[in-house]
């Protein structure tokens, strides 16, 4: 995996090698976006009108950046106000992994909306106060403590 | 979905991360290193700073060497004082560029160290680690150096940086000065490196503002600004010299 390193993309970069797959499961709409180098894939759930979550699984470094950029435009779809970041599948992150987190999260604030996790174990808890991320991004035990905290409990 | 909480198993990356510490301790500072603006402070990323958050990335391709970037990275990491410019001290920790390890930084310039500063080294993997900056540090965030290989099979190695001015007295010398200091120094480096290389490596800048915004709430990172308290530093010298031969009379 590490011999043959490609790299970064910018912040705007083409998207032209990501690869959408659909997918309907039950009353959730469901997307998910693969990039071969990214050894990354992300599921997109709407929860209801105002929430999504993130389902990320695989590693997170700079070549994930395509991937969570065009997750995120799908999550933000219909007006949306919370994004959830789902990181129970999470298997690797780099220094440029929690740089993309932090350019996510100046996206989230710039469209006024919040950004909250949940699924981190505790070494990845640790980088995020490391690296002072915890400051900003609020941190959950689970799926429906965050749901909760976004004011999106299902009924 | 789930309401299951996460895993304790240790992931691949574990090892290349620093710990979480709190304040800084700089362990066994090198002699003539200033330990002024590093001891105790936290470190800061660009969340915490004050100014517009940038990104910019520096990039030299190694055209005609066949270094690996593991190689690439290796000889960064050891040979990481040397390739800057001529009068930046960057004081490498005994323990080499390791996670969770602090170097200081000063200047040997004419007027002595007009800047005394450090950083920790948050990441480090066998093709890219990556330095924090800490409070007082002119700016807020964290620099990666990585190497990779191109589509077309050239090394490439490269320097980015995610940064705000750390506080209002920074940014306002982000146009002045910084920016310009900063991209000669980048640029420098990867010439360097290039050049160890035998590559005469022209470097490409991009340079993307991320966030327009100034974060006000963080005015007060002044009070640690590393510049300011270098200079008053150096002013009050001889007034501690004088202090310090009353003191060795008395005794």
């Amino acid at each position: 995996m590490k011999e043959e390193r490609k790299a970064p993309e910018t912040l705007h970069s083409s998207l032209h090698i990501l690869r959408l797959e659909y997918e309907e499961l039950g009353h959730t709409d469901q997307r998910r976006i693969d990039m071969p180098q990214a050894q990354v894939t992300m599921d997109v759930r709407k929860v209801d009108d105002s929430a999504s979550v993130i389902d990320i699984r695989g590693e997170l470094t700079g070549f994930a950046e395509g991937v969570l950029m065009e997750a995120y435009e799908q999550a933000s779809k219909g007006g949306v106000r919370a994004i959830i970041l789902n990181f129970e599948g999470l298997e690797y992150m780099n220094s440029s992994g929690i740089g993309l987190l932090v350019t996510l999260l100046i996206r989230v604030n710039r469209e006024k909306q919040r950004l909250l996790t949940y699924g981190l174990t505790e070494h990845y808890r640790h980088i995020f106060e490391l690296t002072r991320l915890d400051d900003a991004i609020s941190i959950y035990g689970s799926e429906k403590k965050a749901l909760e905290a976004a004011g999106q409990v299902e009924r | 979905m789930s309401e299951h909480g996460a895993e304790h198993k240790q992931p691949r990356d574990a090892a290349h991360w620093a710990q979480p510490s709190g304040a800084l301790r700089v362990r066994d500072a090198p002699e003539g290193a200033l330990n002024l603006n590093v001891e105790g402070r936290r470190v800061v990323g660009p969340l915490q700073g004050f100014g517009r958050m940038w990104q910019k990335t520096y990039r030299v391709r190694l055209e005609g060497s066949d270094a690996t970037p593991e190689e690439v990275v290796r000889v960064w990491k050891a040979e990481f004082p040397k390739l800057w410019p001529k009068g930046a001290l960057f004081h490498t920790p005994r323990a080499g560029i390791a996670p969770g390890e602090v170097a200081l930084i000063g200047s040997d310039r004419p007027g002595s160290r007009w800047i005394a500063t450090g950083i920790m080294v948050l990441y480090a993997d066998d093709v890219s680690f990556t330095y924090i900056c800490p409070e007082g540090h002119p700016f807020s965030g964290w620099i990666t150096f990585s190497s990779h290989r191109d589509d077309d099979g050239v090394t490439v190695a490269q320097a980015q940086v995610l940064i705000r001015a750390n506080d209002p007295l920074y940014e306002l010398m982000m146009p002045l000065a910084l920016h310009k200091a900063e991209d000669d120094q980048w640029r420098h480096v990867l010439e360097s490196l290039a050049a160890r290389f035998s590559v005469a490596g022209c470097v490409e800048t991009e340079r993307v503002c991320v966030d327009r915004h100034r974060l006000w709430r963080n005015y007060k990172n002044i009070r640690h600004n590393a510049i300011l308290r270098s200079l008053l530093h150096a002013v009050a010298a001889p007034f501690r010299r004088r202090s310090n031969r009353a003191k060795g009379r008395e005794s």
